[in-house]
């Protein structure tokens, strides 16, 4: 905590809220090219162009569509529950944006270097799935509450799984800062985490592919069912919310991913750190995004039941092995 | 205190994603389990059967293509095809090997309507497009041969409107050996993808006891074992003289007609290879039929096999120019029965599968 | 696991796979010369013999004919002519009996309007429709030497 007064009080209050602008800046930019490129990848895998009609390539076809969005009249149905229905966005976004201050992007380049850095972003992530339950709920609708019970069994379950997997590498590191985890990893690609903790990259892999809700495990809105599940009464700016929340969340986990796994801005060999390491960064960073919708394009859906049996009987056992695994490899190496 | 709860009255449909088209199913949800499950059908009825009573033989048929709207040439055929029984009409051989070729076609494009979107139906997006493009394919063969996409219009009583055009045998031809690469594709894709085993195995499951008390045919009925493909059982056209297997599994379940339709596409192509393998170069393909079609008065019932089950045209003629009634058995439609009794017990998600392997198209189903 | 590893297999692979999308909008449509799209009607040719109309399964066609002013005999030319698009199945029936290739099919398909109104077309309409017409048509044509109307055109129309 030493750390981040002192931050404080060096930078002036001004700086700090032009670098939030920034950074909210650069969220923005990654989601709308984020969607761009989600929808260009899954196109050219189905064979198709993907947006090419709005500004060069397509490029703005994104800003199209939230503007869209923004000019849409807002409507709330008749027997919402109106407050809540209104707050099920925000509280749905805020977490998502706030947790990406303690994501570093270089050794120099983050915005708070909190001492449980992991633990913050667990415990404000675990948030938003109160939005969304608020939005199924509130909207009145029976598909909507259907897809924000779903998403509430769904994220508790695992969230769970999610956090234990991280466990293995607090346990490597013996840190919960996430400077210090990726400072653990430096020195070629063989001292990255995602070596001697597989079996917990898989587990986060998946608990974070369901954190997410996208597919396979994208149940909460799968659209042939519950045709969007917990916004499906949601238009206008309101449903470009959720809309963000989700994609602030693939560029949180994405980033978190690359810290706590893939050695965060170090060079895989040493000859090549002469690149500097937001390079590196974004390298990783871009793949495990590129993963995510690569997967999108594959898969079919699990089924609630698959899915929760999956998260409590096979995830959550396993992460559990792998934390005694770790402590008891750990203990008989020092 | 005891928490107060109530089952959820869910209307699917009939705007609904996985309906596929205007079909609406009233849902008793007790939690996410089904309790009570009442389709509602009639919403695209168009009374086809009533049309018919003032229309002449030859003008029913364009309205057989938007029957079944995914297999139009087979629509046409048992059409064309009860009115020659009843006319004992010798139809050309070219004809008829014309009219074989386009209606396996037409099976493996239904065929790959229904891989697409119920592979849609259960999440995946990418195999419903590589089904189009390949199906893409056959629409283009059918385009070039009859000059029409969907609603084919191709064959006439006595025999089909058009010859094949220059170069065309060629290219089904080379579409065979071109969709076996794809199947294989397709299976690599999906087939051994263990979340789709663990969405479609097991789920609807019936034994052939009830499929047969719900009359079911096609691949509903194959896929509990039993043996039943009126190709082979009452081989019409030119069947008896093709080599091919008709598949069976004795599961009973969602993954069994899966495999199944998977299966008859490839025995689909085979019967396509042997037929333009043999297809006699010259030759008539309209028998001598007069302007007029007035069949002798009498009754007739015929039935092929569609790509979803038996398809039958019951015909009674009084010696007009018009039928006096005309009644088509629609697979789809009696398909359709068995659904409220497999939904029972099963959750919302089980649903859209079960529903999808059925296989039902609603224009078939309304009619 | 080993499923979903193939399946990813085959995605990925598709992903520098040739694009099977049609430009169609920018680039136009070429149908294949049998495609059955809008008709053309020339009425020079008509005979006003009421085939088309008595064909339709929809009933879409209408057509009044008249006494040919420069002709001495009973011999009927087309004075109106019309289908009704929002009806017609595009069946292709009425050019096939056509006996004068009067009305023959084009490949034109673009039909879409703001109103449905737009789609009742006219014999002028049709007879504009002059482009891409389809070289295979009627297989009823009568010999070209001695055009025989027949007498009974004057039934009423859209009666079979």
């Amino acid at each position: 905590m030493d750390n981040m007064i002192e931050q404080l009080s060096i930078g002036s209050v001004s700086l700090v809220t032009l670098a939030t602008a920034a950074l909210l800046l650069i969220v923005l930019v990654f989601v709308t090219y984020g969607i761009y490129f989600e929808r260009k990848v899954i196109g050219w895998i189905q064979l198709r162009q993907g947006p090419n009609r709005t500004g060069p390539f397509g490029l703005l076809q994104t800003v199209a569509d939230v503007f869209k969005l923004l000019i849409k009249e807002d409507t709330i149905p008749n027997n919402a529950d109106k407050t809540v229905f209104k707050l099920g966005p925000i509280i749905s976004f805020i977490p998502a944006f706030v947790v990406l201050a303690v994501i570093p992007y270089t050794e120099n380049l983050y915005f708070a270097n909190l001492n449980v850095g992991l633990l913050y972003y667990v415990a404000l992530s675990g948030i938003s799935t109160i939005g969304i339950l608020m939005g199924g709920w509130a909207s009145n609708n029976k598909y909507a509450l259907l897809g924000g019970m779903r998403s509430v069994a769904q994220m508790i379950s695992y969230e769970i799984p999610l956090v234990i997997s991280m466990v293995g590498v607090i346990l490597m590191t013996g840190s919960l800062n996430m400077i210090q985890i990726v400072e653990g990893q430096a020195g070629g690609f063989w001292s990255w985490n995602i070596f001697p903790q597989i079996v917990a990259f898989g587990i986060f892999i998946i608990a974070a592919v369901a954190e997410l809700n996208r597919t396979p495990f994208d149940l909460p809105e799968a659209e042939s069912e519950l045709i969007a599940g917990y916004h499906v009464e949601y238009s206008g700016f309101r449903f470009a919310f959720y809309m963000l929340s989700e994609y602030v969340y693939i560029y949180a986990i994405a980033g978190l991913t690359t810290v706590l796994f893939l050695g965060g801005w170090h060079a895989p060999f040493a000859f090549l750190s002469f690149i500097p390491g937001l390079i590196w960064f974004i390298i990783k960073f871009c793949s495990i995004v590129f993963f995510l919708f690569w997967i999108r394009a594959t898969m079919p859906r699990l089924r609630v039941d698959h899915l929760m049996g999956l998260g409590w009987k096979v995830l959550l056992p396993l992460s559990l092995v792998n934390i005694f695994v770790t402590a008891i490899v750990l203990e008989l190496l020092k | 205190m005891s928490i107060r709860t109530e089952e959820l009255l869910v209307n699917v449909g009939p705007q609904h994603p996985s309906t596929h088209g205007v079909f609406r199913l009233v849902v008793k949800l007790d939690g996410e389990v089904i309790t009570e499950a009442t389709p509602v059908i009639g919403y695209l009825h168009r009374g086809t059967e009533k049309l018919a009573e003032n229309l002449s033989y030859t003008q029913i048929i364009p309205y057989t293509d938007r029957m079944d709207y995914l297999s139009a040439m087979t629509n046409n055929y048992v059409l064309c095809h009860a009115v020659e029984t009843l006319m004992k009409l010798e139809i050309p051989e070219k004809a008829e090997y014309l009219r074989v070729i386009v209606m396996e076609l037409n099976r493996v494009a239904s065929h790959l309507v229904w891989w697409g979107t119920y592979l849609l139906d259960i999440g995946a997006m990418s195999p419903f497009l590589y089904a189009f493009r390949d199906r893409e394919k056959i629409v283009e063969l059918f385009n070039e041969l009859c000059g029409a996409r969907l609603t084919y219009f191709y064959m006439r009583v006595g025999g089909v409107k058009w010859d094949a055009p220059p170069g065309w045998i060629d290219k089904v031809k080379e579409f065979i050996p071109y969709m076996r690469k794809q199947i294989e594709e397709y299976e690599k894709l999906v087939t051994g993808n263990e979340i789709f085993l663990s969405r479609v195995k097991d789920i609807g499951k019936y034994d052939s006891q009830t499929a047969i008390n719900y009359g079911l045919s096609g691949v509903n009925l194959r896929s509990t074992g039993i043996d039943w493909d009126l190709r082979k059982q009452e081989p019409y056209s030119l069947y008896e003289q093709f080599d091919f297997d008709v598949p069976t599994s004795t599961d009973g379940d969602c993954f069994a007609r899966y495999r199944l339709r998977i299966e008859e596409m490839k025995q689909s192509l085979s019967i396509v290879e042997q037929a333009v393998a043999q297809f006699p170069e010259e030759g008539k393909i309209m028998a001598k039929v007069p302007r007029v079609i007035r069949p002798p008065a009498g009754e007739v019932y015929s039935r092929i096999e569609s790509p979803r089950g038996e398809i039958g045209c019951h015909i009674v003629s009084k010696g007009k120019a018009e039928p006096y009634r005309l009644k088509f058995r629609r697979p789809s439609f009696v398909n359709l029965q068995i659904l409220p009794e497999l939904l029972i017990g099963e959750t919302m998600t089980n649903l859209v599968t079960i529903f999808g392997g059925i296989d039902i198209v609603l224009g078939e189903v309304d009619c | 696991m080993k499923g979903i590893v193939k399946g990813l297999g085959v995605t990925f692979k598709n992903i520098t796979k040739k694009k099977v999308t049609y430009a169609y909008p920018d680039v136009p449509m070429n149908m294949p010369d049998r495609f059955r799209g809008v008709q053309h009607f020339e009425p020079d040719k008509c005979i006003v013999c009421n085939q088309c109309a008595r064909v339709c399964p929809t009933d879409c066609i209408t057509l009044v004919g008249k006494q040919d002013p420069n002709s001495e005999k009973k011999v009927k030319i087309i004075d109106t002519y019309d289908i009704n698009f929002e009806i017609c199945i595009l069946c292709d029936l009425c050019t096939e009996v056509c006996p004068t290739e009067a009305i023959v099919m084009t490949n034109n398909f673009e039909l879409a309007t703001y109103s449905r109104d737009d789609l009742f077309k006219d014999l002028h309409w049709l007879e504009n429709n002059n482009t891409l017409v389809r070289s295979e048509n009627s297989t009823n044509l009568q010999p070209k030497a001695k055009p025989k109307p027949k007498p009974k055109a004057t039934k009423e129309e859209g009666v079979k």
